[in-house]
């Protein structure tokens, strides 16, 4: 029933908006069908217990022993909820935006979390797979039809690149699903495959290369600033606030289990990428003058440090890795608004042409201060709790390494407050009339900071739901 | 039991109250009602410290209250909780009761500034994260209110946010204590990989079971932490800076409070820190080294703020120093008696910048203790105080580290005598060039209203009074400070002086003669004649160097600075541009034929690709379907 609706109601809606092209309404139907889509989520959530469960499980293609199996654990669960919390935000950033064909946009948008609801729910890993392309279709054309300067070029790159990824992660599961007549490809088989070491070693890189594209770290991240900073707003809040967090959750569900001698293997390797894409993004950042490009490189270092944390493989570093996944899409679909919001009023996302902003508009200073709070990770925000779990998973795999995760709140810190002055600080030299911040504004802005106050000074909610399944997770690892 | 537990959960919940009140009602409420509703909270908060104080039993050791599970997964549990000991109760009183009086100032100090309402919903949330810093019951608690006050000292250095100079100032500081804070997060990640938990308590009764490198690791980069907050060498140059901000700030976060929480820490892991007499050496030099430091610079400053800043970096050292030497409650006895004279000195300072409107270089001041007599008699008696004359609280204070330092090191002993007599002397400059003399400015100087002029009659007679808080044996006193104290940290029972009462009167005859020497001095360069600091390029070399403060902000700028902007520029260029983007177009390259065929495919209409795509997703699903 949940499976049906969180695929159905995006999905009608998208083919309904393709369908009667309702320019007017466009907007409004998406906005429906995503708080649809977060009441359901929300309710799964309020009856969720503590064990996985089983949402549907079928046959699919019998001839191959392929069966459809959908469910979640904590884990999934929190990624649904990401998703679901999410996307109305990204829907409501449209009316600010007004790109071309409104109704398409807001299609391919809930085409898009369509599919990324079903890579939540996916049990099997070449559902798993068919879902995770299939995220890749509309979002290629939200890039191509309206992107930016050189959208043709950059969007094609980057299909291309990711698609690589994609097929070395399609020729993994295969490989996995050969291993024995069998082999269902159900997430639950694979986990009890127990390849041998020398195999894990490398087919470790075959899975892991799709997911560290996707995320991306460091040295696989060269397709992200540009596209980024390409991408209209809403692409890039999709790119970055969901898609990016399905390099994670494949991650937990397929490499893990699947090649835990490989992970073995190579995890200190993976780890000492993630932070040195960490330091380099957060270094990088600090002299990008294209707030969008600034916002493309920080999160190359928050999500270092989260992929890091992950690999720490303990028990501190995976929760805080996730915690820190729903704490980074908040606050990347803040500074994205924010940009947005600033574009809107100044013309361009150049910080050479702002600065002295708060004198005209207080109101978006205090809410970009307040942003910036969870952005360097102060204590009682969201990103705190993630980072102090991630920095005490890496202490227990190597005390340098959590040295190095730990100076990013320098970095951090640096960039932030140089944005911040840039933009908003100093006299008032531009004379520019402006609006100060919008009921559209507050509306879009007050709900993601409360979360992320909330979540910091009370993160139970969210602990609670993930720490069973990690501790699930670790003990079913050898 | 639970009405303590209720005023506990109070004291920093108030001054939490208003800044969001404050805030969110700024342009409803005037300058002098947003004040008032802050100091009266403040102050509220101030009478239940007294009240927890008063009803305190020091048998009972200390009391926690648990109030909001916080961080509690498998083999974690931190929780939100409050710890109501000796030294929370002493950093507490000195924080409510010095803060209510620089808030009532306040409240004729930023009368005319429209942003007054900001002014004070950041004042009391300051308030609220010092409060969280000394209150916690465990480090992560500590570290909330360690990283609150960090902020809220950013955005009061840069309240006047339209100047360039004050925003890099506010930033400077920032970053600085960011830096320290690596330290911290690093030492509490230490402990709790060793011990499994943060609190206090717990830490130190476990701590001998912590190997001694990890002693070791955790002290020093506790003391590093210390550094960033309480501006000691390395990470002391982002205090002067801050003098940017309203003056009033300058008194309670860069004066009074938070610059003493690095301090508070030390004594707060006093355990720890006795365990490792290596960290103890390094305190001990450092604090000394930057005692010596900053007075030497405080010697030929021509701001007024600047002199104090530099003063407040070099009592910080003092109060280190005793650290370093073990000698905990001394240092809290300072923190204490500091926190009167410097917040007097400073809210002094401001009411004279009130007076000149807005003028703060003494060159421009003299002659003014006529004209402004309330703000001339207790910046004298701020004076004397932090000269140490007899019987002033600064006196029995300074003389109690300098006490120490003779029993432990003869060397640390001279060097401090040496910065006394420093202290003595850029004071009495700064007295004697402000209020002595003639006027040699244009404004016509008024005196302060009340709200501004009682805080310091009150402070005034706290510096003098001071000293009784822990009045020692040699004058009939018992140190009941230290007693008092004893109750929360355990190291400071051991705390004693060895010296015969001889030595003692020997040694703080020793200082009061070079005490009056140094002010007779000082009184015949800027009294009888009145000596200026002319153009720094016609300085003799030496004496250049100590004036553009021995250079070492231009140093980190060459060491830090502009290698980071250098870094930051050529990662990109070379590393991105140059190396990551042409590795991917080479990977690329193989599959861009591949691309080709795919752009043929594009006829460039959206609706026949979202067709295309449909038609496919209805496939798989009949598919699926159909398979059952």
């Amino acid at each position: 029933m949940i499976a049906a609706l969180l695929l159905l109601i995006p999905f009608l809606a998208a083919t309904l908006l393709v369908v009667l092209r309702p320019t007017k309404h466009a907007r409004s139907v998406a906005l429906i069908s995503s708080l649809a889509t977060l009441a359901v989520v929300l309710m799964a959530w309020a009856t969720y217990a503590g064990s996985p469960v089983v949402l549907a499980d079928r046959d699919w293609v019998p001839a191959w022993g392929l069966r459809f199996v959908m469910g979640y654990d904590g884990v999934g669960l929190l990624m649904l909820i990401l998703t679901a919390v999410v996307f109305p935000f990204i829907i409501g950033t449209g009316y600010g935006e007004k790109l071309q064909h409104p109704s398409l946009v807001n299609a391919l948008l809930l085409y898009t979390q369509t599919f990324l609801l079903g890579v939540f729910m996916a049990q099997n890993a070449l559902l798993f797979y068919i879902f995770y392309e299939l995220t890749l279709i509309p979002v290629f054309f939200l890039l191509l039809y309206w992107g930016g300067e050189r959208r043709r070029a950059i969007t094609i790159r980057f299909f291309i690149y990711t698609l690589l990824g994609g097929l070395s992660l399609l020729f993994g599961i295969i490989y996995c699903m050969a291993q024995g007549p069998t082999m269902n490809g159900d997430f639950s088989a694979l986990a009890a495959l127990n390849l041998p070491i020398g195999v894990q070693h490398w087919l470790f890189w075959v899975l892991f290369l799709a997911f560290a594209i996707k995320l991306p770290i460091f040295p696989f991240h060269s397709w992200q600033p540009d596209t980024y900073t390409m991408a209209p707003m809403q692409g890039t809040m999709v790119l970055a606030a969901v898609m990016l967090k399905m390099g994670l959750y494949g991650v937990i569900k397929l490499v893990f289990p699947i090649v835990p001698d490989g992970v073995a293997f190579w995890r200190e390797t993976v780890i000492a990428l993630s932070l040195i894409g960490a330091v380099y993004g957060g270094i990088i950042a600090f002299r990008q003058w294209d707030l969008k490009r600034l916002i493309a490189y920080s999160s190359l270092s928050h999500v270092g440090l989260i992929c890091a944390g992950l690999f720490a493989w303990n028990s501190y570093g995976i929760t805080g890795s996730l915690y820190q996944a729903f704490a980074h899409s908040i606050l990347v679909l803040c500074t994205l608004y924010l940009c947005s919001a600033l574009k809107e009023r100044v013309g361009s996302s150049e910080m050479g042409a702002m600065g002295g902003l708060k004198v005209r508009t207080p109101r978006l200073a205090a809410l970009f201060l307040l942003v910036l709070l969870n952005a360097v990770a102060l204590p009682l925000t969201q990103s705190f709790i993630g980072e102090w779990l991630m920095f005490l998973g890496l202490w227990q795999v190597h005390s340098w390494l959590a040295v190095v995760a730990v100076s990013t709140i320098v970095w951090g810190t640096i960039y932030m407050l140089y944005a911040y002055q840039r933009v908003m600080l100093g006299p008032d030299k531009w004379q520019l009339e402006m609006p100060d911040a919008s009921n559209r504004d507050h509306l879009f802005l007050v709900p993601l900071i409360a979360i992320t106050l909330i979540l910091g000074v009370y993160p139970a909610p969210i602990l609670d739901l993930v720490d069973p399944s990690v501790q699930l997770l670790l003990s079913s690892l050898p | 039991m639970v009405m303590t537990d209720l005023l506990a959960v109070l004291v920093p919940a108030l001054p939490l109250a208003g800044a969001v009140l404050l805030s969110a009602l700024r342009r409803k409420f005037s300058a002098t009602v947003a004040g008032s509703i802050a100091t009266a909270l403040i102050a509220i908060s101030f009478v239940a410290t007294v009240i927890l104080f008063s009803g305190f039993d020091t048998a009972a050791g200390g009391r926690t209250v648990r109030v909001l599970d916080w961080l509690s997964i498998t083999g974690m549990d931190i929780p939100l909780a409050l710890r109501i000991d000796a030294l929370s109760l002493t950093m507490m009183l000195i924080v409510t009761g010095v803060g209510a009086l620089i808030h009532l100032y306040s409240i004729g100090y930023m009368h005319d500034d429209e942003r007054a309402p900001t002014f004070f919903a950041q004042l009391n949330l300051f308030s609220f994260a010092m409060l969280m810093l000394v209150m916690g019951s465990n480090f992560l608690v500590t570290f909330i209110g360690w990283e609150g006050v960090g902020l809220c000292s950013y955005l009061l250095i840069g309240f006047w946010y339209t100047k360039p100079d004050y925003n890099y100032a506010a930033r400077k500081a920032f970053v600085m204590n960011r830096i320290g804070d690596v330290g911290m997060v690093l030492a509490m990640a230490l402990l709790f990989h060793f011990l499994g938990t943060l609190e206090y308590t717990a830490v130190m009764e476990n701590a001998h079971s912590i190997p001694a490198w990890g002693l070791l690791a955790i002290t020093l980069l506790l003391f590093f932490g210390a550094t960033g907050k309480s501006a000691q060498i390395p990470l002391f140059t982002w205090l002067p800076d801050a003098m940017a901000g309203p003056t009033p700030v300058s008194a309670l976060i860069h004066a009074a409070t938070m610059v003493t929480a690095g301090v508070f820490l030390v004594v707060r892991s006093s355990v720890l820190f006795d365990l490792v007499p290596y960290t103890r050496d390094v305190i001990l030099w450092t604090g000394t080294a930057t005692a010596l430091l900053a007075a030497t610079i405080g010697l030929f400053q021509n701001d007024i703020k600047k002199v104090l800043a530099y003063s407040t970096v070099s009592q910080l050292g003092y109060m280190f120093a005793a650290l370093g030497m073990g000698a905990y409650s001394a240092a809290m006895f300072h923190v204490t008696t500091h926190a009167f004279f410097k917040a007097l000195l400073f809210l002094a300072a401001g009411s004279v910048i009130h007076a000149l409107g807005g003028e703060q270089d003494i060159r421009k001041m003299g002659g003014l203790k006529g004209s402004i007599k309330i703000t001339f008699v207790t910046f004298f008696i701020g004076t004397i105080a932090i000269s140490g004359l007899p019987l002033m609280s600064g006196f029995f204070s300074k003389d109690l580290i300098l006490a120490h330092a003779f029993q432990h090191s003869p060397v640390a002993f001279g060097l401090l005598v040496f910065g006394a007599v420093l202290t003595t002397f850029y004071m009495f400059r700064l007295l004697f060039l402000v209020f002595y003399g003639t006027y040699r400015g244009k404004a016509h100087a008024h005196e302060s209203p009340l709200t501004m002029t009682v805080p310091l009659m009150v402070l005034a007679v706290l510096s003098v009074v001071g000293g009784a808080l822990n009045l020692p044996h040699l004058f009939g006193g018992h140190e009941p400070m230290k007693h008092f104290l004893e109750s929360a940290a355990a190291a400071i029972r051991s705390e004693e002086i060895e010296l015969s009462a001889s030595t003692e009167w020997i040694l703080m005859g020793i200082t009061a003669v070079l005490v009056f020497t140094t002010i007779a001095f000082a009184y015949g360069r800027f009294v009888k004649r009145t000596t200026l600091e002319g153009d720094e390029a016609d300085m003799p070399l030496l004496k250049r160097l100590i004036a553009q403060r021995w250079r070492v902000d231009e140093l980190y700028a060459a060491l830090f600075e502009k290698p980071y902007g250098w870094l930051s520029e050529h990662f990109h260029s070379i590393g991105e541009l140059r190396i990551m983007v042409p590795l991917q177009n080479g990977v690329g390259e193989a599959a861009l034929r591949v691309g080709n065929v795919v752009r043929k495919l594009q006829t460039g209409n959206a609706s026949f690709h979202l067709l295309a795509m449909v038609a496919g997703i209805i496939i798989f699903l009949v598919i699926t379907l159909l398979s059952n």
